[in-house]
């Protein structure tokens, strides 16, 4: 009987010893995992004409944590109409930091300026576990540290879940795996009633028809193994202005290829926004170590500077499909979409057509400097 | 801070120690091997990544926890045992064409959810009294249902390691049906009649009904098999017409199963049921909570690339061999975390064989991690299914079949493009 009694109070000691663990843990880290929904304050360029919320185009986002704001920049001068998107897979820095910037620093002379830097904000407020991803990088300026959600590539699962065994694209009928039912770039043209992921892809490319938008920028990064990597990514639609940038670019030495958008990529924005709308869609994809399996040790560093032992390993075995060395990869991941959009958007050829827009992200320099441009 | 190598050394040591010395459960000694690695890796100890890593396997968890729950109700309600005595009145003459009927039965769960331990829960439970019924050891029969729930997961038309593969090349999973039939069909048949024919002989039905129990189906007629047409009916409409059952997942399926298993056959108290499942679903659950944070651990001080690197640099030979070694090696931690994060490189260092064939060789070897203790979750459950105490006893007889799979999917490899002149256009 004694020993039934010290046993039951010996499995409720330890019962209560774990519960107690467990909230300790959970109190310390809730904390944390909370301030992933915390957005980082954006301070636009005195070009700035309004912003407004995607569920302006979509109500059925309103509220939802798949609204996000657009920022729309009119210059004085008649042009074209131009889109870029980032953060569409929130861990690719490159998307959400080179829209940002341009948020804070765009100046627009003829034409108007769409910008969205996350994409889906809902992948903003996670990681995604087992890559171990940094949850903020810091970025130290003159005007204090700044920092900057590193998100995840799916939507996060606490807005829309459960996931579905497979993922049935809408419209092609294309079957990929559940997870990808959180993928917003495998998602458009989108369902306006569909997954909260899903009417985010609807919104874009909504805005994209109603907007007129002539030209459109979808901004990723991939691993350095990843086969489409420092890419343009073009439809037929879209060839010839991603050529023309695609030559620019290396003619000046940064090391891009111009890739054909397949016609059966079903779900992504090149392809979807070539068959739906009437714009001509590019996406740009840089490479980034800290999205690839072969990287070694994970952090804020690898993140934004980029150097990796694993990957130097790969690059000298040929595992890798960019120039990878002590430095990194060569090639600066916000300048490289910056400069590709702008040659795009902005040939020599093509200055005095009306449909061009003239637009300059001239002050990167003061952005990089820590003076903010005023709210 | 330590080279990667020796952090890995460490977590292991730290591991094995926690198991032998301290005889903790698997989950804890992996999660304390955690953080022995982080702290090695000089990342002190990250609660954040420890918690996040842990919560990467929530939605196996919740199957294995509901999938065990529907299986008692089954149980309890007479419904299982009902459906092994049909099957051996049925089939009883024709041992060959049983035990190949039975292999298709046990695999169909996962040919449609892509989950393996779901499939040993459901059919391989089923099929399990009707094959010791036959004479095979319960050893044997753990280990016909392990291999054929493996063969299931892989097999088409929904292959989760070959979607997780082919999406990260940006692969459509189209394609891959012939050649995931190839890779699996000759197999799951050869290997369960293998395992099975030195036992066949001719069943004397009279002698082997009393071992399967009470008849329940004549007292409570097709009612009693309504939760199994239930869970196969919402699993085939969320397979076939997804737009219109988008927010079901499978864990409510098995839950609405249950529950409906409460009510059609056999009285039994369900919470009972449920406490009795989820106490034995416990140790796997808690060792895919200690997966999730070793793995984010490992990815954290640089451990995980190491081992991508490494197995990418062997020579030509040596990368057969290390992709036979290492997939199902990292599958015991997780089949799908080996099929993205190995299975990826590994088919963009075989470039030049046909990618859909090599997709589904790879999603094979990622597969035969769920047979490769110490978590060997198909072997685990199926010694639970067949009532076999030491799951390693089921483990020991699929050995052979895991090495014969693992030559299998080497030769589709090599032979990738001829196979793939098969593929229909």
């Amino acid at each position: 009987m004694a020993r039934t009694s010290f046993h039951a109070s010996r499995q409720a000691l330890t019962a209560g010893a774990t519960l107690l663990v467990v909230a300790l843990v959970v109190t310390f880290s809730s904390r944390g995992f909370l301030q992933q929904h915390e957005v980082e304050v954006l301070h636009p360029s005195p070009a700035l004409t309004r912003v407004f919320k995607l569920s302006e185009i979509n109500p059925r986002l309103a509220g939802s944590p798949g609204d996000t704001d657009v920022y729309l920049y009119e210059g004085p001068g008649e042009g074209g109409t131009l889109l870029i998107i980032g953060g569409a897979h929130a861990s690719e820095i490159a998307g959400t930091m080179t829209v940002a910037l341009l948020v804070e620093t765009l100046k627009v002379d003829a034409g108007r300026v769409f910008l969205i830097p996350h994409a889906n904000a809902s992948a903003m407020t996670h990681d995604e576990p087992q890559e171990a991803h940094p949850r903020h990088l810091v970025f130290q300026t003159a005007g204090g540290p700044r920092k900057f959600r590193f998100g995840a590539r799916f939507t996060n699962p606490v807005h829309q879940w459960p996931d579905p065994i497979t993922y049935v694209q809408p419209g092609s009928g294309t079957m990929l795996a559940g997870a990808e039912t959180r993928n917003l770039n495998r998602a458009f043209p989108g369902v306006e009633d569909g997954y909260l992921t899903e009417r985010v892809a609807w919104a874009i490319t909504q805005l994209i028809i109603r907007e007129n938008i002539d030209l459109s920028f979808d901004i990723h990064e991939s691993s350095p193994e990843y086969p489409v990597i420092n890419a343009i990514v073009a439809s037929e639609t879209s060839q010839d202005v991603a050529s023309f940038a695609t030559i620019s670019l290396q003619s000046e030495g940064w090391e891009f290829a111009l890739e054909p958008s397949p016609p059966n990529f079903h779900g992504l924005s090149h392809r979807e926004w070539t068959d739906h709308t009437k714009t001509r869609p590019i996406l740009l994809e840089t490479a980034s170590p800290v999205m690839g399996r072969l990287r070694g040790r994970t952090d804020a560093d690898l993140a934004v500077i980029g150097k990796d032992v694993q990957y130097m390993k790969a690059a000298r075995i040929g595992a890798i499909n960019v120039p990878f060395d002590e430095n990194g990869i060569r090639s600066t991941r916000t300048g490289s979409p910056s400069s590709t959009a702008w040659r795009a958007t902005w040939p020599p050829s093509r200055r005095s057509s009306a449909r061009s827009t003239n637009w300059c992200p001239t002050a990167s320099s003061r952005w990089a400097a820590g003076r903010r441009p005023a709210s | 801070m330590l080279a990667p190598l020796w952090i890995l050394l460490i977590m292991l040591a730290v591991f094995v120690a926690c198991i032998v010395l301290l005889r903790m459960p698997n989950g804890l000694a992996l999660i304390l091997a955690g953080v022995a690695g982080s702290l090695a890796g000089g990342q002190g100890v990250p609660v954040h990544h420890l918690v996040e890593g842990a919560f990467a396997y929530i939605d196996p968890i919740m199957l294995i926890a509901s999938a065990m729950v529907f299986m008692a109700s089954l149980e309890d309600s007479g419904a299982l045992g009902s459906i092994s005595r049909s099957l051996m009145i049925g089939l009883h003459r024709q041992p060959v064409l049983l035990i190949m009927g039975m292999t298709i039965f046990i695999m169909f769960p996962g040919m449609i959810t892509g989950q393996s331990t779901a499939t040993v829960l459901t059919t391989g439970a089923i099929a399990a009294p009707v094959l010791i019924a036959l004479g095979i050891p319960r050893a044997k029969v753990g280990a016909m249902i392990a291999m054929s729930a493996v063969y299931g997961m892989i097999a088409p038309p929904i292959s989760l390691p070959t979607m997780i593969i082919g999406s990260g090349v940006d692969m459509p999973y189209t394609g891959f049906e012939l050649p995931l039939l190839i890779a699996t069909l000759p197999l799951a048949f050869g290997v369960n009649l293998a395992l099975a024919w030195p036992h066949l002989r001719r069943i004397d039905l009279q002698a082997v009904l009393p071992e399967l129990g009470e008849d329940h189906a004549a007292r409570y007629g097709f009612r009693l098999f309504l939760p199994l047409v239930l869970v196969a009916g919402l699993l085939a409409a969320i397979r076939l017409v997804p737009q219109v059952s988008v927010s079901i997942g499978v864990v409510l399926v098995f839950v609405i199963g249950a529950l409906a298993g409460a009510v059609t056959g056999r009285r039994f108290n369900l919470a009972s049921s449920a406490r009795r499942s989820l106490r034995q679903a416990l140790p796997v659950m808690g060792i895919l909570v200690g997966v999730g944070a070793f793995i984010q651990i490992l990815t954290l001080v640089g451990v995980r690339g190491m081992m991508v690197v490494d197995a990418l640099a062997l020579p030509s030979f040596w990368k057969f061999v290390g992709v036979s070694l290492l997939m199902p090696l990292f599958g015991a931690v997780s089949c799908f975390g080996s099929a993205s994060v190995l299975g990826v490189p590994f088919l963009l260092s075989f470039l030049g064989h046909n990618e859909i064939v090599v997709g589904a060789a790879l999603s094979m070897f990622a597969g035969l991690g769920d047979l490769v203790p110490p978590t060997a979750l198909a072997s685990f459950m199926a010694a639970q299914v067949v009532g076999e105490p030491r799951y390693l006893r089921v483990a020991k007889y699929t050995a052979l079949p895991g090495i014969i799979t693992a030559l299998w999917a080497i030769g589709m490899i090599l032979l990738a493009n001829p196979i793939a002149k098969l593929i229909p256009r």
